[in-house]
């Protein structure tokens, strides 16, 4: 199709849009939310992943003693860490380095350090890693049941966590995007539907005249496109905002992240372009395909 | 060319439309199709535009077996012919230049084509004034002359006109006639369904009388003139077609003027509802 002809069209397309102004509104707004819905869910995702990636090398488990353990119990009980089946290496972090630690951490609460004499009632710990991380679980029961212990923890219990979330958040936005490809479907197809009889009987003369199916359906195809194109520029926008504030919040919780190993919440900048890109693609698509499967159904060309 | 072979149309209410129909209309041919309404002869321009198919029999225009035709083949096959309606089938929303335009912008021609051939046309139905009027802002006989631009635009080898003048003064039919003669003086088959006899009458030529679907009466007459008529004698018969039934101006042999009263006969005894 030459040049001149495929503007022609378009401008059909643009024109489509504004003869049913209240339809592509509804519709530009069903694909916004669908848009939003979805990939509010992948992002959601992908940071589950990071986070998960982040906490998979992590095969630490963290031992720390009674505080009240004396001194040769400690380096024994070190002795019979490291000759445990699935130990790979052992680290001790003694009362003073778990001390440091704790100041470097409540860095703006220096003033509490004050009142604090010595660093006795620290626990000895150990960090120790593991052979084979399927089965910390094991290890970490294990060692919870040995002499002087006091607590055991493990990472992977996050990572755990989050894998099974990722699990449930997979489910749910699978079943999401299947429900709102159906209502977007059925938006377009109404719309499309509506655009179709505005524009009647220029149809049946387009018809008449020697018009190809192509040609009768292109303008509707780009009626669709545009809507799904502007959809995708503001779900675009609205992640951007919504996702910035979201991520400065969790960022300025700098505690809560620590404690949870959460290190690794990807930074908007960082994915923006691809966001932006998959948003604009996806809506266009969805847009497009959406008044192509419903011309061929009102359109009986 | 068209050719109707044995052709049947049944509608699935079960109304036999067309019984056993041949025909056959010669390139360069123009030919009036006559009959009262309900004769089935909207479904013969119908089955020859293949808006529907034939129930049997076969159906062949322009050189294309319309049996045969497969359905993304149709816009090929229809952009061979030109169609004019009674109720001129014009787009409200676009001016007349717009109107016809469409017409090359859907079979996809050059732009600067389209700048010359349009211009062209809408000149040769006499509306170069009305170029960018909108159709609501023109008179019956204009709108169905932009029909005919229309129809020529892509200049198509066939242009049927389902009842061109039936939405239009009497006076001005004459025009829209000539109009068509002049074109099919260039070569353009054309094939006319009407319901107006003193057209049929004053053009005379080949004459198709469809009754209850079946052709009954299939001969080529010569008018009462083939020039136009001048401008008393056409009031003339502007007034006997008032009082009914006119007899035939005297320029008409007597054996012509028998045939042309056995048409009339067929015309006026079955159209009791007719366009008059
Ligand atoms: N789509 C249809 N479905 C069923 N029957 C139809 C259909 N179209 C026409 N008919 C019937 O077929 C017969 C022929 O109709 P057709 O329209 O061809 O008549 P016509 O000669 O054009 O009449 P008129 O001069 O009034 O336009 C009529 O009995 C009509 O009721
Ligand atoms: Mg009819």
């Amino acid at each position: 199709m030459k040049l001149s002809g495929f503007k022609y069209l378009a401008d059909q397309g643009v024109e489509n849009i504004w003869k049913n102004k209240m339809m592509a509104f509804a519709t530009f707004c069903v694909l916004l939310i669908s848009l939003l819905l979805v990939g509010s869910s992948v992002l959601f995702y992908l940071n589950m992943n990071s986070m998960i990636l982040g906490l998979g090398n992590q095969n630490e488990i963290a031992i720390y003693l009674d505080p009240e353990t004396a001194q040769e119990d400690v380096d024994a009980f070190g002795e019979k860490l490291k000759s445990l089946e699935n130990i790979n290496t052992v680290d001790y972090i003694s009362k003073e380095q778990a001390y440091e630690s704790m100041q470097d951490q409540i860095s703006r609460g220096k003033a509490i350090f004050d009142y604090i004499d010595g660093y006795d009632f620290m626990p000895d710990g150990f960090n120790a890693t593991v052979i084979n991380n399927d089965t910390i679980e094991d290890t970490v029961a294990q060692i919870s049941q040995m002499e002087h212990v006091e607590s055991v923890s493990s990472m992977p219990q996050v990572a755990e966590f989050l894998r099974e979330l990722r699990r449930v958040v997979t489910i749910i936005a699978v079943a999401i995007i299947i429900a709102l490809a159906a209502v977007s479907m059925i938006m377009i197809s109404n719309t499309t539907k509506a655009s179709v009889f505005a524009r009647r009987e220029e149809i049946q003369i387009m018809k008449y005249v020697g018009a190809t199916n192509a040609f009768i359906r292109m303008p509707f195809f780009v009626e669709g496109m545009v809507t799904g194109f502007f959809a995708g520029a503001g779900a675009f926008f609205i992640t951007w905002a919504v996702y910035r504030s979201v991520y400065r919040i969790l960022t300025e919780q700098g505690m809560l992240m620590r404690a949870f190993g959460i290190g690794s919440i990807i930074p908007f900048d960082n994915i923006r372009l691809y966001v932006a890109f998959a948003y604009l693609l996806a809506g266009a698509l969805i847009g497009a395909l959406g008044s192509v499967v419903s011309t061929r159904r009102h359109l009986d060309v | 060319m068209v050719e109707l072979q044995n052709v049947s149309v049944t509608y699935s209410s079960g109304v036999d439309a067309l019984n056993n129909v041949s025909l056959k209309i010669n390139d360069g041919d123009f030919a009036f199709v006559v009959g009262s309404s309900g004769a089935g002869k909207s479904t013969m321009i119908k089955l020859l535009l293949k808006e529907i198919d034939a129930t049997s029999g076969v159906v062949t225009v322009n050189g294309y077996n319309l049996n045969k035709l497969k359905k993304r083949k149709i816009p090929e096959f229809r952009r061979t012919l030109g169609f004019v309606f009674q109720d001129f089938r014009l787009i409200p929303s676009m001016t007349v230049y717009e109107n016809i335009a469409f017409v090359l912008r859907v079979i996809d021609a050059p732009v600067k084509y389209i700048r010359k051939r349009v211009p062209y046309v809408i000149s040769l139905v006499g509306l170069h004034a009305k170029t960018n009027s909108y159709p609501d802002e023109l008179s019956g006989g204009e709108k169905q002359r932009v029909a005919i631009a229309r129809a020529l635009v892509n200049d198509p080898q066939l242009i049927i006109a389902d009842e061109p003048t039936g939405n239009i003064d009497p006076e001005l039919s004459y025009e829209i006639v000539e109009l068509l003669k002049g074109i099919n003086d260039q070569g353009t088959t054309i094939l006319m369904v009407t319901h107006e006899h003193d057209l049929v009458r004053h053009f005379g030529g080949r004459i198709i009388n469809i009754t209850d679907g079946e052709i009954v009466f299939d001969e080529v007459i010569s008018g009462v003139t083939d020039e136009p008529l001048p401008e008393e004698e056409l009031a003339q018969t502007m007034a006997e077609a008032a009082g009914g039934q006119a007899q035939a101006p005297s320029p008409v042999t007597s054996t012509e003027d028998a045939l042309i009263d056995e048409v009339i006969a067929a015309l006026t005894g079955a159209d009791q509802g007719g366009a008059e």
